[in-house]
């Protein structure tokens, strides 16, 4: 267990360090800085006064709509659709050809039956080899919700006396934001919370390079201390203070009046996702020589990183598949989403963490376990590899 | 106390050691010279299990490199050539520190931090930073380091070096402390040193040993006990035969108008000079040095 001395120096002397102090409250401020804009922005969207440089949604898909009554059909938003009045028989075609995304149909009587307070049954068809589908999706949902909400009060006001003040403390709300804006938001918040993860990969750069360049390494080799209990003893502190910046920023997140769904759950999916990314940057520390080298590898690392947390997130907007929930940020914004999460998605993502998480510290610990990649003449890459594949047999290997 | 057996490295196409075979007895200080590329560090290095060897085995109290380094790793206290201390840690921090990563007792840790800070004179200077200590007192610091753990053998890199004389002193003074109670290896370029304070020494190079002995030992098989040294206007070829005559003189040398001449007794400079009469116009006498066993030994060698 001599890892654990290691995790409570390093930390201790991390939270001592007036240079990470200074870091950690300036990342703090730039997160508030960022709500601010955000919130400013959400609220500019929602008054349709977003500036030119919001990316543009006009047109991203086309809906074939057969509603007579026009009910549903004049209140869906025409800034994001393309809507082609269309009969059944058209969109049919239309659908075929692929000129069209979707094809949602209104019963002729709609009108009536709102009126007489039943019940009114919409169909949505769509092109399911189409990805735009699930902002259709989203977009005609969006579109039934807002009426439902705008019958709803409608009835309300009707039966309300019409001198009644509000009673005091009590505000009125609106429900159902655009679908740009629900995307926009709900990924913002992901990668918001992930944020933290990428901002702190220098300290394990720095306290394992360090050891190098500042030559303490062979003094820490020399102790009692097996190469698994440095590598993990210096992760476990990157991830402790991870842990406590993930918190501090939900805090504030929640502060700032964004609604974090479930949030125990999704901070243990966010701490959790913080041990394989550390993993990955133990491996570049591990085997560079100097801050320069684990400066341009992190480089890589971090797109890597990247891509595996956003990449399934973003195929999950457009396809729904269940592979896509291999990514920890994917759970996250889906929890945002409210979403119902089965537990083998669940369990799909927890896998990933704990297959990566072996395979990196594992690395790790074996590059730093070799005299020559601590001391030197380092191998190439090449070879190490070989040697890690068990193609190459390796002699020079400390406990 | 270590056993040094057949011991191999190589840093890609650079032997650094070839076979190295060395004991050390416990409460021996045994010192290590060499020039610099000799093998010395990498030889430390591998009795200290940070480096791996190609071929041989070190046994330290018993235990082997390969089977149980981390039982070694916690009998050894090691100094390297810098000390290589955490800047940001406060001296005791640091001492403390390494205690708990030794597994000293926590008990133990406070007594045993103030009793190592009075013996290397660092007691006022516990709760300053070590970035603020001058290299001698990282020096101090670093021994306390090595001791911290009460340590069976102790491990000396070059522990002197780049010191001012007094400080160098004082480190020694150290040093000669711990001699007896712990089994010592002492790496060194200063002849000096090693000769102050070795009970044996080691010549290395090139990875071997090239002799060993007690320093006085060595001194004595290249030199006699004195070397007279002498300046002589108008040197005659007939001076060295009637010089080499005399019974306590082993050697002489002689290069234009410098006599080098060893001799076995200091009775015989006057008769020297007797030969030599009016024409001697410098003498100068000294005792060997290990430094010169060691350019001897290289010499001899042809390893210079």
């Amino acid at each position: 267990m001599n890892f654990i001395t290691i995790t409570r120096w390093e930390f201790k002397n991390t939270i001592q360090s007036r240079k990470f102090l200074l870091i950690f409250f300036l990342q703090i401020s730039v997160l508030f800085l960022m709500l601010m804009v955000f919130n400013s922005f959400a609220q500019n969207m929602e008054n349709n006064e977003a500036l030119s440089i919001t990316p543009s949604l006009s047109g991203f898909a086309t809906l074939d709509v057969n509603d007579q009554g026009a009910l549903f059909s004049k209140r869906l938003n025409s800034e994001v659709l393309n809507i082609e009045n269309s009969t059944y028989q058209q969109a049919w075609n239309r659908l075929a050809r692929g000129l069209t995304t979707g094809f949602y149909s209104v019963p002729p009587e709609s009108v009536e039956l709102v009126q007489n307070g039943d019940q009114v049954e919409t169909v949505l068809y769509l092109d399911y080899r189409d990805p735009k589908r699930s902002v259709v999706q989203e977009e005609v949902n969006s579109t039934t919700r807002a009426l439902s909400s705008a019958l709803t009060t409608s009835y309300l006001e009707s039966s309300r006396p019409q001198n009644a003040t509000k009673p005091p403390g009590v505000t009125q709300t609106t429900s159902g934001e655009s679908v740009p804006l629900q995307i926009i938001r709900k990924v913002m918040l992901a990668v918001l919370l992930f944020l933290p993860l990428f901002l702190f990969g220098n300290l394990i750069i720095d306290s394992l390079v360090g050891e190098k360049e500042r030559k303490t390494g062979e003094i820490l080799v020399a102790m009692p201390l097996t190469s698994a209990d440095i590598i993990i003893g210096k992760s476990l502190a990157v991830v402790m203070i991870m842990a406590l910046q993930v918190g501090m920023w939900m805090l504030i997140l929640l502060a700032a009046g964004f609604s974090l769904k479930n949030p125990g759950f999704v901070y243990l999916m966010v701490v959790l996702t913080a041990i394989p990314l550390v993993g990955l940057t133990t491996i570049i520390a591990a085997y560079s020589k100097n801050y320069k080298e684990a400066g341009i590898g992190l480089t890589f690392a971090y797109v890597i990183i990247s891509g595996i947390l956003i990449i399934p997130l973003l195929g999950y907007i457009s396809r729904q598949s269940f592979g896509a929930n291999v990514s920890p940020m994917t759970l996250v914004m889906r929890i945002f989403s409210g979403e119902i999460i089965a537990p083998a998605e669940i369990l799909l993502s927890l896998s990933f963490i704990v297959v990566f998480s072996l395979l990196s510290y594992g690395i790790s610990v074996a590059l730093f376990r070799r005299d020559d990649v601590v001391f030197g003449p380092r191998p190439g890459i090449l070879r190490i590899i070989l040697d890690l594949m068990g193609l190459k047999r390796h002699k020079n290997r400390s406990k | 106390m270590i056993n040094i057996d057949g011991l191999s490295k190589s840093f890609g196409s650079i032997k650094a050691l070839d076979n190295l075979n060395l004991n050390v007895k416990k409460g021996e200080l045994l010192g290590i010279i060499g020039p610099n590329g000799a093998g010395k560090t990498t030889a430390i290095r591998i009795i200290c299990c940070i480096l791996k060897p190609d071929h041989g085995d070190v046994m330290v109290d018993g235990y082997s490199i390969h089977k149980d380094p981390l039982k070694i790793k916690s009998i050894i206290g090691y100094l390297p050539e810098e000390p290589n201390l955490y800047e940001r840690f406060k001296a005791r921090d640091l001492l403390k520190y390494f205690s708990e990563l030794y597994g000293v007792p926590r008990a133990d840790i406070n007594p045993r931090i103030d009793e190592l800070l009075e013996l290397v004179g660092m007691t006022h200077r516990a709760e300053d930073r070590i970035n603020t200590f001058s290299k001698g007192l990282r020096q101090r610091i670093g021994i306390a380091r090595a001791l911290v753990h009460d340590p069976k053998v102790i491990i000396f890199d070059e522990p002197t070096m780049g010191l001012d004389p007094a400080t160098s002193q004082t480190i020694r003074h150290f040093i000669d402390q711990l001699k007896g109670d712990k089994t010592i290896i002492l790496c060194t370029h200063y002849m000096d040193e090693a000769d102050q304070l070795c009970d044996r020494v080691a010549i290395l190079n090139h990875g071997r040993i090239r002799d060993m002995g007690t320093p006085h030992d060595l001194k004595s098989k290249v030199h006699a006990d004195i070397i007279l040294t002498l300046r002589v206007k108008n040197p005659l070829p007939s001076d060295q035969e009637a010089i080499s005559g005399l019974t306590s003189v082993e050697a002489i040398e002689i290069g234009g108008d410098k006599y080098i001449i060893s001799l076995n007794s200091r009775k015989e400079i006057s008769k020297i000079i007797d030969v030599l009469g009016s024409r001697v116009l410098a003498v100068n006498t000294k005792e060997p040095k290990l430094e010169d066993v060691f350019i001897s030994t290289l010499e001899n060698r042809g390893m210079r």
